[in-house]
Formats: C-alpha cells, structure tokens, sequence
C-alpha cells in the first residue's frame, strides 16, 4: 500500500498576497523600500506637520489633471482660447478638471506658505535640514514660475496683458533682464511662439524639475526625520549673565 | 632578490615602476571616461542650448502696414487722437495686432519729422510695463498702473520710464501707412528716436537715432531736458 501523499490545503487570500509580495520583494526590494519609507518614528506632531503631504497631494493632482486638460489644449496663438472654451463647455467634465487645476493651482501655492511658514517657525530649516530647506526654497521659486507660465495658457485678455506685463517686469532686471524676457517671449516681442514656448515650461521642464526636488526632498525628510516642536530640554537652560552693580 | 628576507619562499613579484609624473592606467581610462562623456554631452548640449538661447539675438522689427484713407484721421478737433487698429501679420492675429493714436495737428506737411508734420502717431504701448494708454483731452493714461503722459507722449506722472513710442509714417495714395516704430527719449535736451526697446527698459543711448529738432522746443521753450528727467509744464 502506498503511503497517501496529503493534498496541501489551498492557500488562504492572505497567503496568496504574502506570496505576491514576496515574489515582488525577492526580486525589487520595493516593499521593504515601501515600509522602511512609510512606518518611520516620528515625534509628536500634530496638525501643522500634514502641510507638506497637502502639498505633495495638490502636485499629483495638478500633474493629473493637467495631463488630461493636455489631452485637449491646443498651445497656439488661434487655437488656444477656443480650445480652453470647449473644455470648459462642451467637454465631458471638462469643467471639473479645469476647475480643479485651476483651484488646485491657487491651494498648491498657499499650502508652499503655511508650509514655508510652519518650516520657519519650527527652526526646521536649521542644522542638519540646511539641504531640505534648500531644495523646498527651489521649489518655491519654480512653482512661482508654473504659476506665471500657466497663468497665460487661458489665453483671454487678462491673462494675455498680466503676462505682458510680467515679462517686461522680468526685462528691466539688470543686465540680464531683457535676455530673460526675450528667452521668455521667444523673441523680441509677442509672438507666435510665445505661448507654445510657455506651455513647453509650464508641461514639460518645470514639473519636471519640480518633480525630480521633491524627490530629494523627501529622500532628506525620510533621511533626516521629521522635526519636533522646538523646545529646549531642561539641562540646556541658559544661564542669565549676572547683574553687577556698578558702583 | 637582494630584498627578501632570508628564509622566506615568497616570489617576490615587484610592480614595474613607472616615473613619478606619469598616469596610471585607472586614472588614464577615468580621465578618457570623463572626456568622452562630456564631449557626447557637448555634442547634443551645446545645439539645443543654441535652439533655445537663439531669440536672445533678434531684434524687433516692424511690418509696415496700412491705416486706411487719411480722410479718417483728420476730422479732430482739440486733442482726440483717433485710434487706428493694425495687424502686423495676418497669418498671426492674435499676436501682431496693435492700436495706434494718430493726432491730427491741422497742419499739412506729410514729412513725419517735420515740425508742421500734419500727423504724430504714438504707440500706445505704456512704457512701464507695456499695459496699453487710453487717449484723453490731457493726453494719455494706463489703467494698469496710473501712468499719465501729455499730449505729446511725454510722461507727467506715475511709473513709466520715458515718453511713449512713435510710430514713422507716410502717406501714399492718400492711405495713412506706419512704416517703423521708434522709442523716444531726451538725449541733449532734444527728444531722439532710438531703435525700439521693450516698456519698462532705457533706450540705448549709443544706437543710430534720429533727433527732433522742435518738439520740446515749441512746448517748454524753458526747459531744458535731461535724459529720464520728467518736464514739468510751467
């Protein structure tokens, strides 16, 4: 009689998704990059420490729906203004996905200040967050410029003459002013390639410079821990010069 | 042989010595890495920054264009420049048009320079920031940042930075044409025409230019200009 080879019980879901990860795992190293990144100690935070996951979260927003409003946009002199009203009339939703660029633009830079802000006031840019404050500054600076190059793709009166005006703001910069405004307008005045040159900034080379400073931002917040509340512990008390009574 | 210790089995293997000044082979093929990569980058990088830096080179130019029969312009009185709309380029609509203010002096001479010109076309491009100036009774004003001029495109108040551009004209087959664009500022106390530059930046004062001769002589004879200097009527 041969001995009766047992029939392993089918694996349950949960052995089948620990299966899964362990295949991934064995062969990427993803979920452990996944966990060391996502359960880290943290000090006690509280409310004001979510500001930059807003953030983060504004920027996968705005790189979604302007990847769809793309899908649309037609960056040119004659086609853009109508392109952006059937959007926002006769498309699909369109209305909502510009609606929530559009929002999303104005939240994105109000939560760069709070978040600037709560930076500040924590003395969270000091010692050894020198690089994160850095990185977060240039960030800034860049979304300043998505707001600037986007701020024109609408392509109606007021966003055509406030980028005018920004432009020539930008050309009476010393010495180098009028080289960015001419590198801006893609000539020497307004033109027809203005607007493509600005689209080119606003979809292609900012994100993407914003994209790849996030990264080594949050490659330093993970590095360098989150930064608790200032306080100065007991033994550091600084001791008051002592008053001498001049005689 | 003479170096190794008595006893010892080891082969003594000695690496041949190169001089002193000379590279050594991981630093050599480093260097080569380095070199070669850079100049694979040069080769793509230094055209596409050409491709993107080129419009730092160009200069404005003007088209000229037609404002249409002059009978249109001549029936002002005072001062109420008409405004004459234009399209640079008809294929680009949206972004060569411009509006011009011609002023009708009610004199006759069709010489743009001439001090009995009968027309003085003004851009009507703020120098400040390049917002465009509605005409008035006074002369001119921006609504973006309360630049004012005078009648004669000279600033009186606010924020620009020189008189309004003017626009060379002629007239041919009794039609009103602009034929160039100048920026206008002092220079010696007389206002000169200098190659157009962007609202908001100075003129260059070393470029070709033409001089105007009367205009602020015949309206502040007192006066004499410096160049940015703001004339105060009296």
């Amino acid at each position: 009689m041969p001995l009766p080879i047992p029939i392993p019980p089918p694996p349950s879901p949960k052995q089948m998704v620990l299966a899964t990860e362990d295949w991934i795992e064995y062969r990427t190293g993803f979920p452990t990059l996944v966990r060391k990144f996502l359960f880290r100690k943290v000090p006690p935070t509280g409310w004001f420490h979510t500001l930059g996951s807003s953030l983060l979260t504004v920027f996968i927003l705005q790189a979604t729906t302007g990847m769809l409003l793309a899908m649309t946009y037609d960056p040119s002199p004659n086609g853009a203004y109508e392109s952006i009203r059937y959007i926002t009339d006769y498309q699909t939703l369109g209305w909502l996905m510009r609606g929530m660029h559009k929002w999303g633009a104005s939240m994105m830079v109000i939560l760069l200040f709070l978040h600037m802000g709560r930076t500040f006031f924590y003395g969270a840019y000091k010692y050894p967050r020198e690089m994160t404050w850095l990185t977060g500054s240039l960030i800034f600076v860049l979304t300043m410029a998505m707001g600037l190059t986007g701020y024109l793709l609408v392509w109606d009166q007021r966003a055509y003459w406030a980028s005018v005006v920004a432009v020539n703001i930008n050309g009476t910069a010393p010495v180098l002013g009028p080289f960015i405004s001419k590198f801006l307008l893609a000539g020497p005045v307004f033109g027809a390639q203005t607007i493509s040159r600005f689209y080119a900034l606003h979809m292609l080379l900012i994100p993407g410079a914003i994209g790849a400073l996030i990264f080594v931002h949050m490659w330093l917040v993970v590095k360098l821990g989150v930064t608790p509340w200032p306080s100065r512990p007991p033994e550091e008390e600084v001791e008051l010069p002592q008053m001498v009574e001049s005689v | 042989m003479a170096d190794t210790p008595a006893g010892s089995h080891a082969h003594a293997y000695t690496a041949p010595q190169a001089p002193d000044s000379a590279v050594t082979r991981g630093q050599f093929l480093t260097l080569s890495s380095v070199g070669l990569g850079a100049m694979i980058g040069a080769v793509i990088g230094v055209p596409a920054t050409a491709y993107v830096l080129a419009p730092l080179t160009d200069e404005v130019k003007f088209e000229e264009v037609n404002l249409g029969p002059t009978a249109n312009f001549t029936k002002e009185s005072g001062f109420a420049p008409t405004a004459a709309t234009y399209v640079e380029d008809p294929s680009n609509p949206n972004t060569s048009a411009g509006l011009a203010w011609v002023h009708s002096t009610g004199k006759s001479n069709t010489d743009w320079l001439a001090s009995d010109a009968m027309f003085v076309v003004f851009s009507n491009r703020c120098m400040h920031l390049g917002c465009p100036v509605a005409a008035n009774a006074g002369g001119f004003a921006c609504p973006c940042h309360g630049g004012v001029y005078n009648t004669e495109g000279i600033r009186t108040g606010g924020p620009p930075i020189r008189p309004l551009d003017r626009f060379e004209w002629k007239i041919e087959n009794d039609d009103l044409k602009l034929t160039n664009r100048w920026s206008v500022d002092f220079l010696n106390g007389k206002l000169t025409y200098f190659p157009v530059k962007m609202p908001g930046q100075p003129v260059d004062l070393g470029a070709p230019s033409i001089v105007n001769d009367h205009i602020p002589d015949l309206l502040y004879p007192n006066v004499t200009y410096q160049h940015g200097a703001v004339p105060k009527p009296h």
